[in-house]
């Protein structure tokens, strides 16, 4: 930021071989998606080649043409955005809600509650797939949104994330505003929120990108190809007809592109958010 | 802060509302979405597990019903293959919100209770609608007879085949005046065969596919090869294991020479083997259901049953049956639907052949439209030569007989365990599957009397 | 929820102004309980009751239709134990998590170090490592296995090899292990980076007077005050390795790799309650594995208190 007004550093050595070294590894780290961008504009025949070259001998737009004619992706890409804003939206309210209340206010059995709230931690799709496959079965909602949505709605660490922030704001703020007769519910709203805007968004950021990402859970609960999202609809549908890795990569790019665009754009909260989320574990 | 910036932020915020909210929106959508009311007299509701080119064909055959059946309004619901698929046929079973006709692959037929998770077929009514036991292989329909009742129609077959690249072949004087393969009937013609197709191989390509590290492959290459020596299973009522490991060690034999003999890479053991193909490598073993991958490829090619190396002709065979998951009240104008539609897809089958696999319904094969279509006409003869898993609750398409045994075959065929010790292994594995309850109703194979 | 006494009494003794504050002040805080029902009512359905109802699960016969399950007592823990599938596979995730928590954390300590300490186009590098976290597990799968596939693939053909990395017991686990420090090393790099910018810079221009070369000056400031984070990014790593699941699947169709190799302990409960239908036997071996993660979890938890008491 600040780096505009300051002149220039000067070329030393060491930055020239730091940089270059960089240079390297960056190359290392961004051929895969370079792989995945030619492969896609190959034919699959071409594709297939043995032995494979890095760039289209015929640039063809095959794959990405058949991806959208003939498969469901566009489905999958409006199921992964409706799943992932609602999922964010619930994470957001009910986590603020709850870390608020765990941080600020009293009520029996908050510290018996907390600690179940730290146990949850522990709890995952993974760890507990089978289980909470059959609670969702019984609720009927195997193969609806609502299936995919919910279970994700009820991440401990960010409720705990959130606890930690809102300790940390000076308790006299609240007390001058209910001094001056503010409910609670409005001093939540008008004072709180206001001022853990970074922390929400550092929430937000995260809880967005492990929904879009999320393949385990919406993987067990939906196996209707209509209803699945991206990354399980390219991981299943599209890889059980003869694989076809043009096709493939162009799925795979479309699925990540999204999140690398908005990266890009909002790269400083994004790393804020994450390294927010993250730190706060400690 | 001035006016201009309340008001941006006013409308982003109010477009990010309009966004979660029409999120929101969706999601309640979704949950009803299976609820849509219809006008027709009956309606059926299918789900079937067909995705990709085989989606396309059955939707095409579905459409068809739907011109020449106005007052059948079918409601299909296409879900993804795999065992998500039978988690949730059975939980729709047993919830007793079952659709009204299903998709199963025949060998999972035993396992997943029928009578209780599945209902049988009135075969009366199936007459009525075209459906015939005298109109197939007497051994496939027999594979959905279960206590004497029908619970699965077949609607295909799909085999393991032997593709072979005409181009290669021919170098190798390899193909008779048919344009087909010469006929091979033991393993050291078979080895023979792949000699001569060797040296006319590009460099740098393997000369066979067999999918070496795949355990079902290998198991379904397992079973072909099995039952071309005339080996078994279990005895008749399923209380012995009667598996010969002396036929077994021969076929795991068989199979680790192509590597030893340097014909199977195993750096090209998985899916790899196709793509060598499509590069010119002369054989792979797969699935029919690569005939429309090759087709789109351009690879001119034909394809037979799997060699019978060892005398009697057999190559590994499953099928795609139809189903009717339980419901207490089954009966009625919905039921006769299913019946309906089930013996129409199967009676018009030419389009399912498009697929590769081969219509159960025999009439679809004397036509003279499927004895044009190649390479099909080339293997139908595989309907009369199935090779198939036993008849038990743990059999099936990737199933549990499949998940265990399979990696104990590849274990040879990768190197990792001699052939006999890894049928030795087979054999305590087949033993202890025997002895295992069935988790659907708590009864071993031998308390079954799932066999028919 | 709870009327507590103080919130009765308050108006009575509202005598003077300052009581009154007092009161209100304290009233602020009171009655919490609405602000984290909704979370709760969450929490108890799609964790606590899944949970309970897993533990219950584990001692019963259940099958996947969900009907007529019986009491087994402690039948599916015994057998368990002498599942030698349970064993292997969670061997295989244990030597997954081997392999991933050292190497991920030395790499993402390196990558920070070279983001923090080239001058130019920070947000570049920053860029460059971070991207491929942002992919669907599955789709990083999906192209490391393409990268990998014999004969088309790029990493053989690059290094002029012929390993077979997805088809050979031996490779596999590394093929998943590689893709996996690629697709997720970008997350500990932005927690190493964010440390490292937090690391005040007076100390090294002190350590500089003082005449402490670089690596002296890494050895003895950057990694003392890195030891936090270094933790944290373990205790995270090791966590998420033990549940891996996804990249290990995708990459090897769906199935458990070459001879089993890849099947890791996740994939083995879901194969148990979905293709073997045996909801009971998966709940049992799902209530051991929470057991395990709770077990690192909780020593992590120790051995952060001991420190802190040991640093106080």
């Amino acid at each position: 930021m600040s780096t505009a007004a300051q002149p220039r550093k000067p070329w030393t050595p060491s930055q020239i071989v730091l940089t270059l070294l960089g240079t390297a590894v960056s190359a290392a780290f961004l051929a895969p998606f370079a792989w995945a961008l030619f492969t896609s504009l190959k034919s699959e025949t071409e594709a297939v080649q043995v032995p494979p070259h890095w760039l289209p001998e015929d640039w063809t737009g095959q794959a990405w043409k058949a991806l959208f004619e003939t498969g469901n992706i566009t489905n999958w890409f409006v199921n992964s955005v409706v799943v992932s804003v609602c999922v964010t939206s619930v994470v957001l309210l009910v986590s603020a809600l709850a870390g608020y209340g765990f941080a600020r206010t009293e009520f029996r059995g908050k510290s018996a509650l907390m600690g179940l709230v730290m146990a949850g931690l522990m709890i995952s799709p993974a760890v507990l797939g089978v289980p909470l496959f059959t609670t969702v079965q019984q609720m009927g909602m195997v193969d609806t949104y609502w299936g995919m949505i919910l279970p994700q709605c009820a991440p401990a660490a960010m409720v705990y994330i959130l606890y930690k922030f809102f300790q940390g704001i000076p308790r006299e703020l609240e007390e001058a505003a209910f001094i001056d007769g503010a409910g609670r519910w409005r001093v939540f709203f008008t004072i709180v929120l206001p001022l853990s805007r970074p922390s929400l968004a550092a929430v937000g950021i995260f809880t967005f990108i492990a929904s879009w990402n999320n393949f385990l859970w919406p993987y067990m609960v939906t196996n209707n190809p209509d209803l699945m999202t991206m990354p399980n609809g390219i991981a299943t549908v599209m890889n059980s007809y003869g694989i076809q890795w043009a096709q493939l990569m162009a799925g795979g790019l479309m699925a990540g592109l999204p999140l690398i665009i908005v990266f890009v754009f909002f790269q400083r909260q994004i790393v804020a958010g994450v390294a927010h989320t993250g730190l706060a574990g400690q | 802060m001035g006016r201009p910036d309340l008001n941006r932020r006013q409308l982003l915020g109010g477009l990010g509302g309009l966004f979660v909210a029409s999120g929101f929106g969706f999601a309640a959508l979704g949950t009803g979405a299976d609820a849509l009311a219809t006008d027709a007299d009956t309606r059926v509701r299918y789900w079937n597990l067909f995705s990709g080119g085989d989606g396309y064909n059955m939707i095409a055959m579905l459409n068809s019903f739907r011109e020449d059946h106005p007052a059948v309004a079918v409601k299909d619901s296409t879900l993804q293959w795999g065992s998500p698929f039978y988690t949730k046929l059975a939980m729709a079973a047993a919830g007793n919100r079952a659709p009204d006709l299903g998709v199963m692959h025949m060998g999972r037929v035993t396992g997943f209770s029928p009578g209780r998770l599945l209902d049988a077929w009135d075969t009366d009514l199936l007459a009525k609608y075209g459906v015939r036991k005298q109109d197939f292989n007497p051994q496939l329909w027999n594979r959905g007879v279960i206590d004497g009742k029908l619970y699965a129609v077949p609607l295909d077959i799909h085999v393991q085949l032997c593709f072979y690249r005409k181009d290669v072949l021919k170098k190798a004087g390899l193909l008779g005046d048919d344009g087909r393969i010469v006929p091979v009937t033991s393993t050291e013609e078979w080895f023979d065969v792949l000699k001569e197709a060797r040296k006319a191989t590009k460099k740098g390509l393997q000369t066979i596919g067999l999918w070496n590290s795949d355990q079902n492959f290998q198991w379904w290459f397992f079973v072909a090869f099995y039952t071309q020596l005339g080996g078994t299973w279990f005895n008749d009522a399923d209380t012995d294991v009667t598996f010969d490991t002396g036929k077994a060690t021969q076929v795991l034999e068989f199979l680790r020479r192509h590597i030893t003999d340097g014909y199977a890479n195993p750096a090209f053991a998985g899916p790899a083997g196709a793509e060598q193909f499509v590069n010119g490598s002369p054989f792979v073993w797969e699935g029919n259901w690569s005939v429309p991958v090759f087709d789109t490829a351009k690879v001119e090619y034909g394809a037979t049953p799997l060699p019978p190396v060892f005398g009697r002709p057999a190559t590994h065979a499953e099928s795609h049956a139809f189903v009717l998951p339980h419901q207490s009240d089954r009966g009625g104008p919905a039921n006769e639907g299913a019946h309906q539609l089930a013996a129409y897809i199967v009676r018009h089958a030419q389009q399912w052949a498009l697929g590769g696999h081969i219509p159960a319904y025999r009439p679809v094969l004397s036509t003279a439209a499927y004895k044009k279509m190649s390479p099909q006409n080339e293997y139908v003869s595989a309907m009369d030569h199935q090779a198939t898993e036993p008849k038990v609750w743990f059999a099936g398409s990737t199933g549990i007989l499949a998940q265990r045994v399979g990696p104990i075959v590849v274990s040879s065929t990768m190197g990792s365990a001699r052939p006999e010790t890894a049928a030795r292994r087979m054999k305590s594995e087949l033993t202890r599957l025997l002895a295992t309850k069935n988790p659907m109703d708590g009864r071993t194979a031998a308390q079954g009397g799932a066999v028919a | 929820m709870t009327t507590s006494a103080q919130t009765v009494i308050a108006p009575v003794r509202a005598g003077t102004a300052a009581d009154s504050v007092t009161a209100r002040r304290k009233q602020g805080f009171q009655h919490g309980g609405w602000f984290v029902a909704p979370f709760l009512v969450l929490f108890a359905l799609f964790v606590i009751w899944p949970l309970l109802r897993g533990v219950w699960l584990s001692f019963t016969d259940a099958n996947i239709s969900g009907d007529s399950a019986s009491f087994v007592g402690l039948d599916n823990y015994r057998e368990a134990l002498q599942d030698p599938l349970v064993w292997d596979t969670l061997g295989h995730s244990a030597y997954f998590t081997l392999l991933v928590v050292p190497c991920i954390t030395v790499l993402a300590f390196l990558l920070a170090m070279l983001a923090h300490h080239i001058e130019r186009g920070k947000w570049l590098w920053r860029l460059c490592f971070f991207a491929p976290f942002l992919l669907p597990s599955t789709v990083a799968a999906n192209l490391w296995q393409w990268l990998f596939n014999p004969g088309t693939g790029m990493i053989n053909y690059v290094f002029g090899i012929e390993t077979p990395w997805l088809t050979d017991k031996s490779y596999a686990m590394l093929a998943v292990v590689i893709c996996t420090l690629w697709w997720t090393v970008g997350f500990s790099f932005l927690l190493y980076l964010a440390a490292l910018q937090g690391i005040p810079g007076h100390l090294y221009e002190a350590a500089k007077l003082d005449g402490a070369n670089a690596w002296h000056r890494m050895v003895h400031i950057t990694l003392p005050m890195l030891r936090n984070i270094t933790g944290l990014v373990i205790a995270l790593q090791i966590l998420a390795s033990l549940q891996v699941f996804d990249q290990a699947v995708v990459m090897m169709d769906f199935l458990p790799g070459p001879e089993g190799s890849t099947r890791t302990f996740v994939q083995y409960t879901l194969e148990e309650g979905f293709t073997s239908y045996r909801v009971g036997y998966a709940s049992a071996i799902s209530v051991i594995f929470f057991v395990i993660i709770a077990a690192v979890a909780l020593a992590r938890m120790w051995l952060l208190r001991n420190r802190e008491e040991s640093a106080r």
